[in-house]
């Protein structure tokens, strides 16, 4: 918009200019400006109409930006100004943005009270351990799609926005169920004696002696111990007949990154599937004449070139699953040290702030009290994203989506 | 006859000799090709299939579970009978969300476009304005869009008079609602399903912009990726920046409005906000899980309709600078 109008009074200032030139003399139009005198010069620069233009548009545009920012921050600001509130500042109308009795009980009862940081350590350990083996596994996904032809790609990157498309809250009862009975191509079944099963049609209903045999077949122990204890009691994972129990651990959500199936991974793989494409090929040919295996050229030579978009899927990855609870709610349920995660002191009300809540009409304080827990749950990820954001806008301009 | 017997004899008889030495690079970057993809397929065939298997299944059945084991019994389209014809507002819901969201896909594509273009040109803190536009994509998703919906201290302080107060509007309030958009444009003549059209924009715009941010970025790379020679060579040719955007940055952007229009419809229709998926979640927490799952495939089947038809719509206007495969 603004270059139309500039250009428009170019054109407007140029024909002037021209007659003028015609009229006068010959000499280029810049010596004809330096000679005016300095009045005449500031009245052309700032009194002409391009000039008025250009600060209308630039007023507009900085209007504009700093409005959708404003629109964009303003709940972190009512965020943080509640939580720094006294409760009796709820109760007084005069008291809006800028509290009167400034307060940080909110911040000190659920950083003490709460096991707080046990929570934050679960969590970046789930977040970054996922986030990596997402970014990874992504970005194998994405190179195998972008610079390999072989017969039915096409259908596969089909069947990758398929994974993408259907939502995850089709498959979330199938998923309640398939992870506490986890079992890989009915292997765990059949080594526990349930015989192998086609689409609800088993083996063993071919007649008893089958069926002994197949019962026959029981070599798995009852239970795997784990490498951790509650409250003194040794963790194991639960083997039944039809699968084994991993809710309420991690590897559910370590089985999905790794297989490229957890949330939104279709659109990394997307995205840096589109990365790959926009780089050359002459640099992997030079490096296969070089001597170089496919899987070598690809961590040697892109790997490093891909930075800045495998920090952007890395962010997204990271921040997805810090605050992801659809996942948390649903597999990872239990009481064990490990299901401690930070999403889930949402809601929670710290013991010392029980009384302040209860006699508090307005429902307020502790709408406030929720905020403080989201402001302190989102702050490490505003000092992730402050380091990163700038190979999210590098790694997205380098991209060379389009092509 | 002959000839083909002759050939095949001489393709079993050579690889003997030659199967060490020669694998040709095509074959030997398709095996890689294959190679790379494997994380995916493995877990698409072990993890992915037997969940959407057991999806359709559950919602064919009813379940019963046990202390150790779980079972179904195969109970036909009950289940769909009941979510579209016993139960009471999943049809409602579906057809308002369905409404909404006519409404805000073109919204959202537009506007993230409009912002890209905005971003993309040089001025004073853009890095800055980058920064503060990305950050509903990191930051408002999961737990915070719950966190956000719940939060009633945010109109708390947004109000002009206090929470209790009944009197009915302040001096200050009524100025604003006189200058109200609704009215402005009442004013103007244009029709009230254009008025109603832009006023829920305006009215949902933290949504919106909350909603456009990684279409904000893949629309931003689309704009780096255009070639300045072009644009230059258009100025040169005495092109406005009118007809520059329409002949030049619009057909180059056209495949990242497709990705975008498919990738907003998805995202709109799976994000955990969206009403229908608010509703089925309650019908799935109140025990009705083979109800919801039935629900959430009626939702999807109509989601991939909306994908394909407009992946169609769209696939007949996008224009590809150069096609290499």
């Amino acid at each position: 918009m603004n270059a139309q109008n500039t250009e428009k009074i170019v054109a407007l200032n140029q024909k002037p200019k021209k007659e003028k030139k015609s009229k006068k003399d010959n000499r280029p139009l810049h010596e004809q400006y330096d000679q005016l005198p300095l009045k005449e010069r500031l009245k052309a620069k700032f009194l002409s109409f391009y000039f008025l233009q250009k600060v209308v548009l630039w007023i507009f545009r900085m209007v504009l930006m700093i409005g959708i920012s404003y629109i964009v921050i303003y709940p972190f600001i009512t965020k943080i100004a509640g939580s720094i509130m006294a409760p009796e500042d709820f109760l007084d109308i005069t008291v809006r943005l800028i509290p009167k009795h400034f307060s940080l009980d909110i911040y000190r009862a659920v950083l003490t009270e709460m096991n707080f940081f046990s929570a934050l350590g679960n969590t970046f350990m789930l977040s970054f351990s996922t986030a990596i083996l997402q970014t990874l596994t992504c970005c194998l996904i994405g190179y195998g799609f972008a610079k390999f032809k072989f017969r039915g790609r096409n259908i596969l990157f089909l069947l990758v926005m398929l994974t993408m498309i259907i939502p995850h809250q089709t498959l979330q009862h199938a998923m309640y169920l398939q992870f506490r009975n986890f079992d890989i191509l009915g292997i765990v079944k059949f080594l526990n004696g349930g015989g192998i099963e086609f689409f609800g049609w088993n083996v063993k209903e071919l007649g008893e002696g089958v069926k002994t045999f197949f019962e026959g077949i029981d070599i798995l122990p009852d239970e795997i111990p784990l490498w951790y204890e509650i409250e003194e009691e040794q963790v194991a994972l639960q083997i039944k007949q039809t699968g084994i129990n991993i809710a309420n651990t991690y590897a559910p959500l370590i089985i999905l990154s790794i297989t490229g199936l957890a949330f939104k991974n279709g659109l990394y793989v997307f995205l840096l599937r589109q990365f790959f494409r926009g780089i050359p090929d002459e640099l992997e040919e030079s490096a296969y004449m070089d001597g170089c295996g496919t899987f070598r050229t690809f961590v040697q030579i892109i790997l490093p070139l891909s930075i800045p978009m495998m920090v952007t899927v890395f962010l997204f990855a990271f921040c997805w699953q810090w605050t992801d609870d659809f996942y948390i709610t649903l597999i990872n349920t239990g009481s064990a040290k490990s299901s401690d995660l930070l999403v889930k002191l949402v809601g929670k009300i710290p013991e010392s702030l029980q009384i302040t809540v209860s006699s508090d009409p307005s429902g307020l304080y502790s709408t406030s009290i929720r905020n403080t827990i989201a402001l302190l749950i989102i702050a490490p990820l505003v000092v992730l994203y402050a380091f990163c954001q700038n190979f999210l806008v590098q790694g997205i301009e380098h991209s060379g989506i389009a092509n | 006859m002959t000839n083909d017997v002759k050939i095949n004899d001489s393709a079993v008889a050579a690889p003997k000799r030659k199967r060490k030495k020669i694998v040709s690079l095509d074959r030997r970057k398709a095996r890689a090709g294959w190679i790379f993809v494997l994380p995916f397929v493995i877990g698409f065939v072990v993890v992915y299939l037997p969940l959407i298997y057991q999806s359709i299944q559950i919602s064919f059945s009813e379940i019963w579970m046990g202390n150790d084991t779980y079972g179904m019994n195969f109970v036909g389209f009950q289940n769909y009978y009941d979510a579209l014809f016993t139960d009471p507002d999943f049809v409602q819901t579906l057809l308002s969300g369905l409404a909404s969201l006519a409404f805000d896909i073109p919204a959202i594509l537009i506007f993230s476009l409009f912002m890209a273009i905005m971003l993309n040109q040089n001025m004073a803190g853009r890095a800055v304005f980058r920064s503060i536009f990305f950050i509903p994509v990191v930051l408002s998703t999961g737990i915070m869009e719950s966190v956000a919906a719940m939060d009633n201290l945010n109109s708390y302080m947004d109000s002009a008079e206090g929470i209790d107060d009944g009197s009915g509007g302040s001096t200050s309030d009524q100025l604003v609602s006189s200058m109200d958009l609704q009215m402005l444009f009442a004013n103007m003549k244009v029709g009230t399903e254009l008025v109603t059209y832009i006023t829920s924009i305006i009215n949902n715009i933290y949504g919106i912009v909350n909603r456009s941010g990684v279409q904000m970025l893949i629309f931003l790379a689309g704009l780096q990726s255009i070639s300045p020679a072009i644009y230059e060579s258009c100025k040169i040719d005495g092109a406005t920046a009118w007809e520059t955007f329409w002949k030049i940055t619009f057909p180059m952007i056209s495949p990242m409005i497709l990705v975008n229009g498919v990738y907003t419809v998805i995202d709109s229709f799976t994000t955990e906000s969206n009403s229908v998926m608010v509703y089925v979640q309650e019908v799935y927490n109140a025990g009705d899980d083979e109800i919801s799952t039935a629900m959430s495939w009626i939702y999807f089947i109509i989601v991939m309709l909306l994908v394909a038809l407009i992946a169609a719509i769209f696939s007949a206007f996008v224009f590809y600078q150069r096609k290499n495969d």
